[in-house]
């Protein structure tokens, strides 16, 4: 009977083996693709297959082909977690990309790190890269997009320089907009800035009259609103509404041709700090990103997901996310510990979303010169002056 | 005048969670069950119009026209083809039905619109109006007229009509109803259309307001449901009474309270009125 089945495996393991001759390098991608972010995460899904098909036609990696497992979260934090799991012990990825709402990128955190694989993660918010008792373990942990506090950072360079010091926060009161206020809160004093006014409002809320009025009443120099998605929209045209002439700043979750179309002619004159992305054109010829851009938009335009999914600040993470750990499987392997530590290290792998520099202590690695303020001006995002 | 601006946001609020909550006050009252594709009735609504008035670029108008229409069919099927063929009055197997149905809808939607915010222009142009001391859109005050206008006709609809008087018999007694020969199948149609109609003009109305997307409806729904409950449940007046109250109430807190804690005073309001009187304001 053992003999039997020894046999049995011995048989199973020779049919499997023209399998693993040219097996493939798995990377599991998981997106909200028909939650309450779809319209974030399936552009996302779309670039990240763009930059795969980009790398096997270049050859792969270390003459192995790349193959994304791809799944939908739904928006919906277990869902993510049940989803990194299968795609750590069944589907036996190398590495991760994804999610797209930092509450699920949260619910991934310890899975990954018992699991003993890298994640670099698409979302907006801090806490999925910092370690502690409160945010769970970060070590297996990265992400491209921007930190909020780089985005807090860059938009109080653009106040202070033009002395609109005396600033009305209006923030929503979902993770995103929290995580803002807490960064702006702490950064201010070093930049000399003031609140004169603070109010809050729901992401879903459908008038912010109310708050504005009584910011109307607070008279500030600036307005800095912080939230991604139509809420930014509705609050553009109820100042316009109320009369109001104080400039209006938004977040870095908002430089997107989708606000001008949702807020018309009251997105004119908003800034708002941004990816280079969106001003590629106006960047000086000696910007080291200014040709992976120009590449990234070519490649995004010729297969036309820019008819449905016009190019905003965001549309370049997956391509990043990808990239990052391309780069570190090309110079150590698929062996996880290695490429964990050689995501950690990546040291100017210039992006289509800034320049990267990876330390244990930074698991993002993007500075503030990753990004430029834009202004909407005549219907279109240009550099602000 | 500050108060004067935040009771204009509220009555605009306050006048779609109504036409909602009226939405789903007339299947309660023909079927006695909570119809929670209502909120998805909002949002069609909304994409009804867009496809009208962008896609096709007709006049606005008729869009809304359309929406009604258009939402009142989709009423219509969903009563016919997916609810009636359940053969079934156990209310509790039907709600969890129109929960199912809900997000099949929701599903379809996605399908034929996309998963893109979309903007959706107003009635009239944009530029605000001042009115007794505050701005106001001229599409609130739409909100404010077609829905005054739609309840007018719904109780023209409810007392002088044939298809009316059926309703309220069969909603006051299904039995007696039945005896009398009176055919519930097709007064269910009936109701189904007419929540439609009122769930599609509520949403071609906020829409340009709140923007569209597949799931608008289904906050401005939980409100529409909660104002429903606040009238008392069932209550037409009850469901205009709860959804002007709970409009106001809602943009008083943002102005004169804490704004970040505006949606759970509304509910805590709930909850105190309801502690009161269980069957609602104006419940029996």
């Amino acid at each position: 009977m053992r003999r039997t089945l020894w046999w049995l495996v011995a048989g199973m393991l020779l049919s499997a083996a023209p399998v693993f001759a040219k097996e493939t390098i798995k990377i599991g991608a998981f997106f909200d693709l028909s939650g309450r972010a779809a319209f974030i995460g399936t552009p996302t899904k779309l670039v990240a297959e763009m930059v795969v098909e980009a790398l096997n036609a270049a050859g792969g990696v270390g003459g192995k082909k790349l193959e994304l497992v791809i799944a939908d979260t739904e928006g919906d934090p277990a869902k993510a977690a049940t989803i990194a799991t299968r795609f750590i012990h069944k589907d036996q990825v190398v590495a991760i990309v994804g999610p797209t709402l930092t509450d699920e990128g949260m619910n991934v955190k310890k899975i990954v790190h018992t699991g003993r694989t890298p994640v670099v993660m698409t979302v907006g918010g801090d806490p999925v890269i910092l370690d502690g008792e409160k945010f769970g373990p970060a070590r297996w942990v990265f992400k491209s997009p921007q930190r909020s506090s780089t985005a807090v950072e860059r938009l109080f360079t653009y106040l202070k320089e033009k002395g609109l010091t005396e600033v009305a926060l209006l923030t929503a009161d979902d993770g995103f907009g929290k995580d803002g206020l807490r960064w702006m809160e702490a950064l201010a004093p070093r930049f000399g800035i003031t609140f004169v006014a603070k109010e809050a409002f729901g992401a879903r809320d459908t008038d912010m009259t109310a708050q504005l009025t009584r910011i109307k009443h607070a008279a500030p120099k600036a307005l800095v609103v912080w939230t991604i998605g139509p809420a930014g929209a509705i609050v553009a045209k109820n100042r316009q509404q109320l009369g109001m002439t104080v400039p209006l700043f938004q977040s870095h979750g908002l430089p997107d041709p989708k606000y001008i179309e949702l807020a018309g002619a009251a997105s004119e004159g908003t800034r708002m700090p941004a990816t280079k992305l969106l001003v590629v054109d106006e960047l000086p010829e000696g910007d080291p990103q200014k040709p992976v851009i120009q590449d990234f938009v070519r490649r995004y335009t010729e297969r036309g997901y820019h008819k449905q999914f016009p190019i905003n600040t965001h549309s370049g993470y997956a391509w990043d996310a990808i990239m990052l750990i391309v780069k570190a499987m090309e110079k150590v392997g698929t062996e996880p510990e290695a490429l964990r530590s050689a995501i950690e290290t990546t040291k100017d792998y210039v992006g289509v979303s800034g320049t990267y520099n990876l330390s244990p202590e930074d698991h993002n690695g993007l500075g503030v010169d990753s990004m430029v303020m834009v202004e909407v001006r005549d219907g279109r995002f240009v550099l602000a002056r | 005048m500050d108060w004067m601006q935040f009771i204009w946001a509220g009555l605009g609020n306050g006048a779609i969670y109504a036409l909602i909550a009226l939405g789903f006050c007339i299947v309660y009252g023909a079927m006695g069950i909570v119809n929670f594709v209502q909120v998805d009735f909002v949002t069609l609504g909304g994409m009804f119009l867009y496809s009208v008035a962008v896609t096709a670029g007709l006049p606005v108008p008729l869009g809304v026209v359309a929406s009604m229409v258009g939402t009142a069919l989709v009423a219509m099927a969903v009563e016919r083809m997916a609810l009636r063929p359940a053969r079934t009055a156990n209310h509790l197997v039907l709600v969890f039905l129109t929960v199912g149905i809900s997000i099949v809808v929701r599903g379809a939607i996605h399908m034929v619109w996309g998963k893109n915010r979309m903007a959706v222009p107003p009635l009239t142009a944009d530029d605000p109006v001042r009115l007794l001391g505050a701005y106001v859109l001229p599409q609130t005050l739409w909100m404010m007229v077609l829905t005054l206008l739609a309840i007018l006709a719904l109780v023209w609809f409810f007392r002088g009509t044939p298809l009316g008087l059926a309703m309220r018999a069969v909603a006051s007694n299904p039995r007696a109803a039945a005896v009398v020969g009176i055919p519930a199948g097709r007064v269910r149609l009936a109701a189904y259309a007419v929540a439609g109609a009122c769930g599609g003009l509520a949403g071609a109305l906020v829409t340009p307001i709140t923007t569209l997307s597949a799931d608008v409806g289904v906050l401005l729904g939980l409100k529409g449901f909660a104002a429903a409950i606040l009238g008392g449940f069932g209550s037409f007046p009850g469901a205009v009474v709860g959804g002007l109250i709970l409009g106001i109430s809602e943009a008083l807190a943002a102005g004169y309270l804490s704004s970040a804690y505006k949606d759970a005073l509304a509910f805590v309001l709930l909850v105190l009125v309801l502690a009161w009187r269980p069957q609602g304001l104006l419940g029996r």
